[in-house]
């Protein structure tokens, strides 16, 4: 019988890594406890220096954490590992320029003893059409084509991206993205950390928010850029009065921005406001605008510090 | 798991022309040039003659030396972070050094084999048969030796212009080791305290075993070069150790 209750896929307890040098000790994580259900796609994201990667390196047992505990689908990270049930694409190197792509995809799918998927996940993530290139004459975007073939190569159930697209353009990131949609299916379980906004909220249902070592925020992405109420409104008047007349609306309308008779006010009911300052206040040019995730960002990291 | 990841190498190192010069070509020619040119190579020495006895400096020379390159690809490929890539598969570290080794020592074999082809081809002669075997062997066992001294300087300096300069100092460790041309008096005393004096003599030995005690390139009592050699051999595996720490402390 199949048991109902089903291990999270990744679970971390009181996660902390300490770095030593002979002057001084460095907190990368202060401490972190996270569960992440299966079938999840989640964004960790924060500035350099948040303390991603060391997260995604304990997660993945290539850093022994200095207190706490990893368990990905009730395993510790090795026995995940030998498993094929974990794989990733680390941020920096991994790739030896003077293989060819096919030879760096063939050695590591026999290091998995899964031969019988190099064929179709070179298909599949493009890189059949540059099998005989060595490595080192790849750009930047097939290099990181290449690790993310490599980390598909176990058929992993959970599946963990550090910086996936840095370095790449805008057309090969795009691309990338639409690769990885197509096998963010089957239930897989996609952690990938970032400092792209967009691409968590493009492409992540759960946002996880580091700075300085620490979660500032954990929640549904939506729910993330709602986190700061209202909305921010922008009006052209003719002339000042009609301005500070606006201005004067009430409690829910703060004046943000005041650039001669351009104005702009964060506002709890909007569209109230807004009804009104077409009406009443001659107001045109109107924009109404929710925050950024990266306003939310902002926000947070500043309460947080 | 490992003989795909071997053969890969393999390919690698073949295509890689600068290496090959420098394990394959570089001994064989210096044997060429230091076995032919003079006219005493043919006068006897030992059980055989001088070519002999050059043919194996060369070889031991030349097989150390593809060691010390091909070993040393583990430490700076790990640095670039192909050891992060491999820690996400099945295969546990050790069988990747594993795989070097036995990258290293083929290697090291194809060159002192080479050398001694060609020393069989131009006149490098000894009377008891087993002596060919018996060198090469202790060729191939002692180049291992200088393996860890590979992984110990990679490691160290992670970069690959050091591991060029790792086997340059072959060169110098080689001359001041009484492998290239024989050595007397200091600096033959001085000689007896370098790397590579044990491993060359050691070589040597079963060429030179019978000759008298106080005749001209009379071999050292066998004590002597084995301590030599061993010697060596705990400090270069203590350095791989501490210098693959430092190494992964750093990461």
């Amino acid at each position: 019988m199949e048991t109902l209750i089903k291990a999270d896929a990744v679970s971390l307890r009181g996660l902390k890594k300490t770095f030593s040098t002979p002057r001084n000790e460095v907190e990368a994580v202060k401490g972190i406890d996270l569960k992440i259900q299966a079938g999840q796609i989640v964004a960790f994201l924060g500035p350099n220096g948040a303390g991603k990667t060391t997260t995604v390196d304990m997660i993945l047992g290539l850093t022994q954490p200095t207190g706490g505990s990893v368990e990905i689908l009730g395993l510790d990270p090795r026995q995940a590992i030998t498993a094929g049930r974990v794989s990733a694409v680390l941020q920096t190197g991994g790739l030896l320029r003077d293989m060819t792509v096919k030879e760096t995809v063939s050695v590591i799918a026999h290091m998995h003893e899964k031969a019988d998927r190099i064929g179709p996940v070179m298909e599949r993530t493009g890189l059949d059409k540059i099998a005989k290139r060595r490595v080192g004459k790849c750009s930047g975007g097939e290099q990181q084509r290449i690790k993310f073939a490599l980390a598909l190569l176990p058929d992993p159930d959970v599946l963990i991206l550090d910086e996936p697209t840095a370095g790449m353009d805008v057309m090969a990131r795009r691309d990338f993205w639409a690769t990885m949609r197509a096998e963010a299916t089957d239930g897989r379980t996609i952690i990938f950390a970032t400092h792209y906004l967009e691409e968590a909220q493009n492409f992540a249902e759960r946002t996880i928010l580091m700075s300085q070592g620490r979660i500032v925020a954990d929640g549904a992405t939506e729910e993330l850029r709602k986190l700061i109420s209202g909305r921010t409104v922008s009006a052209s008047f003719p002339s000042p009065e009609h301005a500070d007349r606006a201005a004067a609306f009430g409690d829910s309308v703060q004046v943000a921005e005041r650039n001669g008779l351009r104005l702009s006010f964060h506002s709890a009911d909007s569209d109230r406001f807004a009804a009104a300052l077409l009406s009443e206040y001659q107001g045109y040019d109107l924009e109404i605008s929710s925050p950024s995730l990266e306003d939310a960002f902002i926000q947070l990291t500043k309460d947080a510090s | 798991m490992m003989s795909t990841y071997i053969r890969v190498e393999f390919a690698r190192h073949f295509r890689d022309g600068y290496n090959l010069i420098f394990a394959l070509l570089l001994p064989a020619a210096m044997y060429i040039l230091f076995g032919n040119i003079p006219s005493y190579t043919e006068s006897a020495l030992g059980a055989g003659n001088v070519k002999f006895y050059l043919m194996i400096s060369m070889a031991a020379y030349g097989a150390a030396v593809s060691t010390v390159a091909i070993a040393g690809t583990v430490a700076t490929e790990t640095m670039q972070g192909w050891g992060r890539q491999i820690a996400l598969t099945r295969m546990p570290p050790a069988m990747f050094v594993g795989s070097k080794m036995i990258v290293a020592a083929t290697v090291a074999g194809a060159s002192a084999a080479l050398v001694f082809a060609l020393g069989a081809a131009t006149g490098a002669e000894v009377q008891e048969g087993w002596i060919w075997g018996a060198s090469y062997l202790i060729i191939l066992l002692g180049a291992l030796v200088f393996a860890c001294y590979g992984i110990g300087v990679g490691m160290m300096f992670k970069s690959e212009s050091a591991l060029g300069l790792a086997s340059g100092l072959m060169v110098f460790f080689a001359f001041f080791g009484n492998v290239f041309m024989p050595l007397e008096g200091g600096m033959l005393d001085a000689a007896r305290f370098t790397p590579m004096y044990g491993y060359v003599a050691l070589a040597r030995y079963p060429l030179l075993k019978d000759m008298p005690a106080g005749v001209d390139m009379a071999p050292d009592a066998l004590w002597i070069p084995t301590a030599n050699l061993v010697a060596w051999a705990l400090i270069f595996v203590l350095f791989a150790v501490l210098a693959t720490r430092k190494a992964k402390a750093r990461q």
